[in-house]
């Protein structure tokens, strides 16, 4: 039996991936942050399930800060592969807070390479990093592909750089099979609520219910090139199972506006919307009673903003035969769905 | 320094090669000179000692502060209140990095992070100097390197270059801060530590030709670098700082050097003319004259990858700022031996 450690595994992508690797039948292992209340909704129904926690699926308290722990973790656990995929992800975030930022994006993912080479690791096991879109920042090309240069204009897409390239240095000076993923946004119910997808689905659920008036966002026209996360997360296995590693991007290929998103999420909860105005005036409203429910704050600009974001993912249909399938259309509506089903059961509460 | 204010300006990495020279500039030039000094329990005078004459002269101002300790660098720029700063300090040795990465990334990159949001918080925030490197190119795309081309770092030191030169752009189009890089290809000069490649062969060529019993041990003798010489480049460094654009810009010379020809430049320099016989790891070089033993390759020397064709275009120095290095390769080689000869006896070992 495989098995395998994840960095991040209560996060969106980690806790796809752990049902994934359980399913091929791989034994998996967790690095979780200690902290005085466990986040792990993500995966609380494996750790709820008798037959696959602490059977075939172990937790173990770790951070990419502390580099003795990483050590033993790795030694006690033995690992065939290794997804490292904790991180401060949130850009803007990153602005408040980049000595922190580049403390677990950067200097983790070298402690983790560096302690795969200290324990004798090296030959055995395969490493993926989670690269990222935001490494091209300021894109130098459209589409991006593994060739494009790379541009970050965020304290994130600097330290995910550092983390690329370290990658790429410690396969190229000890022989690692470590390959980097570098993922566009890719989204799901599962998103935390601070990112602007799952921040407009969650608002129209709620919107809808009457939970909430009003959704206040930042760049109405920012594009990105968003996919579903569950086939992202298929495809860092895939990565992890050619012969040779590399690097590769994970994108739809196809782009679209933060506003579109809106229109579609709306749409899908029965609320059209129509945008009138520019820039910080701007405003969807309502079709059929004309109210307001989408305006713009420039409190939601980032202090530089990433234009063009659009992935070319033709190295990996060519090399690991993956193409997405879920369309951006149908990405919105599995999201807004999920987020009215959960405004529709507050509201149910909310009357007992 | 009549009725006008002096330039009040402030030096990480001040005991280092650049920052000394850096120092001596400035003060000349009239500026008020900080420099930031880790704290030692014991100080052994030699990490001073290329500072000494100002010290002696009360030209410079030392700060005791490790860059690691936030608060008291924060403390140290708000009473001095530079008009510029010079962010020199920093690991700087490539091979050593693969050995020491995670304190080469926190010296090199998280400092300069640390030092960009203190700066970033200042009323008045200094034009800010940080000192890139080549070795953000590592096994580069194109050559001749400029400011367009793609970062391809191959060492622990070149990813944490990166990342600071990275950083500091997106701290100037983020916040609007004057931040420059240089981006300085290899400079040279008898302040360099002996642990560094030029001054080890300037070292050894001082001693054959004084007769001394030893052998050199290098690397590969067929890396190749772009060399210039540092008082040259520290000038580079002042025109960047009272350039009207803050930006990046390449500091190099635009010539390709092996090591091998730089071996040759120095001996020569002291009248040995060196042979070189066998290859690879085998290759070994004799005094032409006696045919006596002067340096033999040691694979330890070997780096787990080295780059190749780092040299650096630049014309958006000379351009933009009127820099134009003259000292370079061989030449350089023979400037280091006339340089140490004239600092007196080298100490023995």
């Amino acid at each position: 039996m495989k098995k395998a450690l994840i960095t991040g595994i209560t996060g969106q992508d980690g806790s796809y991936l752990t049902e994934q690797l359980l399913e091929k039948g791989y034994e998996v292992h967790g690095i979780i942050r200690r902290s005085s209340s466990f986040n792990t909704s993500r995966i609380d129904h494996l750790i709820e399930n008798d037959e696959i926690y602490n059977s075939r699926l172990f937790l173990h308290h770790g951070d990419l800060t502390d580099s003795s722990n990483l050590n033993r973790v790795l030694e006690r656990v033995g690992p065939d592969e290794i997804y490292n995929l904790a991180a401060q992800s949130h850009v803007k975030v990153s602005f408040e807070v980049p000595e922190y930022t580049a403390e677990v994006d950067a200097v983790g993912t070298l402690r983790f390479l560096d302690a795969i080479k200290e324990t004798g690791l090296a030959r055995k096991v395969r490493f993926y990093q989670a690269s990222t879109s935001e490494l091209y920042g300021k894109v130098q090309e459209v589409p991006q592909s593994e060739t494009t240069p790379f541009y970050p204009r965020s304290p994130y897409g600097v330290a995910k750089l550092y983390g690329y390239w370290i990658v790429v240095n410690y396969r190229e000076s000890y022989g690692i099979h470590a390959s980097n993923g570098i993922l566009f946004n890719h989204e799901s119910p599962r998103r935390g609520e601070t990112f602007v997808t799952r921040k407009i689905t969650r608002a129209a659920g709620r919107i809808r219910e009457g939970l909430e008036d009003v959704l206040l966002l930042g760049n109405l026209g920012a594009q990105r090139d968003w996919g579903y996360a569950p086939e992202y997360t298929e495809m860092m296995w895939r990565i992890l199972q050619q012969p040779e590693p590399g690097d590769y991007v994970c994108a739809t290929g196809e782009m679209h506006t933060v506003r579109e998103f809106c229109e579609h999420a709306f749409a899908a909860v029965g609320l059209p919307v129509e945008f009138t105005g520019e820039g910080v005036d701007e405003k969807g409203i309502c079709k059929e009673t004309g109210r307001t429910l989408i305006a713009v704050s420039p409190n939601y600009f980032r202090p530089a903003e990433v234009e063009e974001l659009l992935g070319n993912p033709a190295k990996a249909k060519r090399v690991l035969g993956w193409e997405p399938k879920v369309t951006f259309r149908d990405l919105v509506t599995i999201m807004a769905e999920a987020d009215w089903n959960l405004a529709k059961r507050e509201v149910a509460q909310k009357g007992h | 320094m009549s009725d006008v204010q002096a330039r009040r300006v402030l030096i990480s990495g001040i005991t280092g090669q650049d920052g000394s020279y850096l120092a001596e500039a400035l003060v000349a030039k009239g500026c008020e000179v900080h420099g930031l000094v880790r704290r030692l329990s014991h100080e052994d005078g030699s990490r001073l000692r290329h500072l000494d004459g100002l010290m002696r002269e009360r030209r410079i101002v030392l700060h005791a502060a490790d860059l690691s300790d936030r608060g008291a660098i924060r403390r140290i720029f708000e009473s001095v209140s530079p008009a510029e700063f010079y962010h020199l300090a920093g690991q700087s040795h490539v091979g050593l990095s693969f050995e020491i990465p995670e304190s080469t990334f926190t010296e090199v990159a998280g400092s300069t992070l640390a030092l960009l949001e203190i700066c970033r918080d200042l009323p008045e925030p200094p034009r800010f100097y940080h000192a890139g490197s080549s070795e953000i190119f590592g096994n580069p795309a194109e050559v001749p390197q400029n400011e367009d081309s793609a970062y391809r770092p191959t060492s622990p030191y070149g990813c944490a270059k990166a990342f600071a030169v990275n950083l500091c752009r997106v701290y100037r189009e983020a916040y609007g801060l004057f931040v420059s890089s240089g981006i300085a290809y290899n400079h040279e000069s008898v302040r360099r530590g002996e642990n560094f490649v030029t001054r080890k062969i300037v070292m050894s060529a001082v001693r054959a030709a004084r007769g001394d019993d030893q052998v050199l041990e290098l690397g590969n003798l067929n890396a190749r670098r772009d060399w210039g010489y540092a008082p040259e480049f520290v000038d580079g460094i002042q025109r960047i700082l009272q350039h009207h654009e803050a930006g990046e810009f390449v500091l190099a010379t635009g010539a390709l050097t092996s090591l091998r020809e730089f071996v040759a430049g120095a001996f020569r320099a002291v009248g040995i003319d060196i042979e070189f016989r066998g290859e690879g790891s085998e290759e070994i070089g004799l005094d032409g004259a006696t045919g006596k033993l002067l340096l033999r390759v040691n694979p330890r020397y070997f780096r787990p990858l080295d780059p190749l064709n780092l040299v650096g275009d630049a014309s958006k120095a000379s351009r933009e700022l009127g820099w134009r290095p003259t000292v370079r390769g061989i030449d350089l080689a023979a400037k280091l031996v006339s340089d140490e000869l004239a600092e007196g006896p080298p100490e023995r070992h």
